[in-house]
């Protein structure tokens, strides 16, 4: 997956509906439900036995820059949009991107204490252009990252989510560094609100994916 | 997988509270003095964590008893969120209008919003029977700060925990992302959510008051005595002696498996009247099956200790269980929780 260079103010990147991003090269990416058996209480797969995990299949991804940020746009298929709790039987929607903090990390348990995972998150309920960047060390251990340096932009436009997640490229502290000369590795989320998906129920790409800057 | 946590789920040591039944009077002081102290800011309104509801009845939210959650034979049971309809309650009125927009006599005073279709007290002595023998009583409830909680073994987060120097449960609402697994779990539906904050709430025992050795709210409020709070393991006192030695103070739905600490003296109820109007002593007007639905099999023996210990004092005869459920010292019913809440400087 390339991370193009595209000469756009920082706003414009950060906006889901900019035209330029027509042009910026998409992968779909394959999402899989999280395993039941994985989920850490008896209570959440007594409740869950049954019940499909994972609405969300794929998920469209297009990176750019623009030398000082980098941009991450997320698209999918959703007809329903949960922007809160609804009916107080639902949940908001998100999508999360993360990133292993130091070489292979554990995808599926969200890190571990030696290899922690660093992720960007968005959820429908959250300010408009907020993220929330959290660190994980294990399944149910994600903490607000010391630091927030990410921004998000959302929009729900024809069935679809388009979200973008901006953060500048060159940070301080606890947080996925992006070079030229090393590709980063990635992995993309997305909770659908209507089914009750939040926490551990989620849809995930299974493999963590190489991401370079150009 | 990575465990970096250990679930602190169990105490050494547990407050309790009971509540006589027969002593309730229904008029929710007990609620109202928790709103006031706990849920009165934005998104509480429909948090009551301390309710009152006639019995039979749906309850609240409405029909919780078919929501699932809890353990059967130690087996995690699967259990579902409340809907806010079934919440209901939170309502609405045009104070505004009537009250200071100078329409006093023009406008009546009424509810502005959506139609509810349930509230924290909905069905309100509507009971169950036929005249003559129509019964029903009210159940106080609230969190049971259970031995084996639900929603603390539900949380992936371990933002859930029982204190262990009182067994009182509480959630870290800086690790609460507001799964609400928690809630799905509680099989007494006693988790809100609070749709402002992102974070589920619930009874914390009023645990500020407990560390200065007052009562919580609930019980210190109740005008008709008919609530003691201590720790179970006081041998001494009224709470234990309730529960552990006269054995007539039981937990709602023993069956959900969470093993419970609000305990409860079954009502014994009025006797049944026959189509003459003479007393049918015979039959129960509450309806055994009924109250062993609530309270499990050991209500039988519950009721039955009630009544020979009833039956002595309407003799003339000394029964210290009747002086414990009397309770003529008021204060003896929280010892040593029985500090007042006016001669503390609260922070
Ligand atoms: S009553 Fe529900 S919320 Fe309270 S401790 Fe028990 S399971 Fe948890
Ligand atoms: S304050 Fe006491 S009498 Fe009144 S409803 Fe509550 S428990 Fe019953």
């Amino acid at each position: 997956m390339k991370v193009v260079k595209l000469r756009l103010a920082n706003r414009t990147l950060l906006d889901p509906a900019a035209a330029q991003w027509k042009k910026v090269a998409a992968e779909q990416v394959v999402l899989g439900a999280t395993p039941l058996h994985k989920q850490p209480s008896g209570h959440v797969r007594a409740a869950w036995a049954g019940k499909a995990i994972g609405s969300v299949r794929s998920v469209k991804v297009q990176a750019a820059h623009n030398g000082d940020n980098i941009a991450i746009r997320l698209e999918w298929l959703d007809d329903s949009k949960d922007l809160d709790h609804g009916d107080g039987t639902v949940f908001p929607d998100a999508a999360g991107v993360l990133f292993p903090l130091k070489g292979e990390a554990e995808l599926e348990s969200m890190g571990s204490p030696e290899a922690p995972v660093n992720a960007w998150f968005w959820r429908a309920n959250l300010p408009e252009g907020e993220a929330q960047e959290l660190i994980a060390k294990g399944v149910g251990t994600l903490e607000p990252a010391p630091k927030r340096q990410t921004e998000a932009r959302s929009r729900w436009y024809r069935g679809r989510w388009q979200v973008v997640f901006s953060r500048p490229l060159s940070v301080r502290g606890d947080a996925v560094r992006f070079s030229a000369r090393k590709a980063a590795k990635v992995a993309f989320a997305v909770w659908e609100g209507s089914s009750q998906e939040r926490g551990g129920l989620k849809s995930f790409s299974k493999v963590w994916q190489e991401l370079s800057i150009q | 997988m990575a465990k970096t946590k250990q679930k602190k789920d169990t105490a050494p040591r547990q407050v309790a509270m009971v509540f006589d039944l027969n002593k309730c009077i229904g008029c929710q002081t007990c609620s109202v003095a928790c709103k006031t102290l706990w849920t009165n800011e934005d998104s509480t309104d429909y948090q009551w964590w301390c309710t009152v509801n006639t019995q039979p009845g749906r309850g609240h939210p409405r029909d919780y008893e078919a929501m699932g959650g809890g353990y059967r034979d130690g087996v995690p049971q699967p259990g579902r969120l409340p809907a806010r309809r079934e919440w209901g309650g939170g309502w609405d009125f045009n104070y505004d209008e009537v009250l200071y927009g100078g329409k006093g006599n023009s406008t009546f005073l009424q509810h502005v919003g959506d139609e509810p279709e349930w509230g924290p007290n909905w069905d309100e002595d509507q009971g169950a029977g036929e005249y003559p023998n129509a019964y029903y009583f009210y159940l106080p409830r609230l969190c049971n700060h259970c031995t084996k909680p639900a929603c603390v073994d539900a949380c992936p987060r371990d933002a859930m925990y029982k204190r262990s120097e009182d067994g009182i449960v509480l959630r870290d609402e800086t690790r609460c992302r507001g799964y609400q697994f928690c809630a799905e779990a509680c099989p007494y539906k006693k988790v809100y959510f609070n749709f402002l904050r992102n974070v589920s709430q619930q009874c914390i025992m009023c645990f500020p008051r407990v560390e200065q050795n007052v009562a919580p709210a609930c019980a210190r409020q109740c005008p008709g005595r008919a609530v003691w709070f201590g720790m179970l393991d006081d041998a001494e006192g009224p709470v234990s002696q309730l529960v552990n030695k006269w054995k007539v103070a039981l937990p709602l739905h023993p069956e959900y498996g969470t093993d419970a600490n609000i305990f409860y003296i079954p009502p014994v109820g009025p006797a049944r009247l026959h189509e003459d109007h003479s007393f049918d002593e015979e039959t129960p007007r509450i309806p055994r099956e009924y109250l062993e639905s609530l309270f499990g099999p050991k209500v039988n023996a519950a009721l039955d200790t009630l009544t020979t210990e009833m039956a002595k004092t309407k003799n003339g005869r000394k029964s210290k269980l009747m002086d414990t459920l009397i309770a003529y010292w008021w204060k003896d019913m929280f010892k040593p929780y029985d500090r007042d809440p006016a001669e503390i400087k609260w922070k």
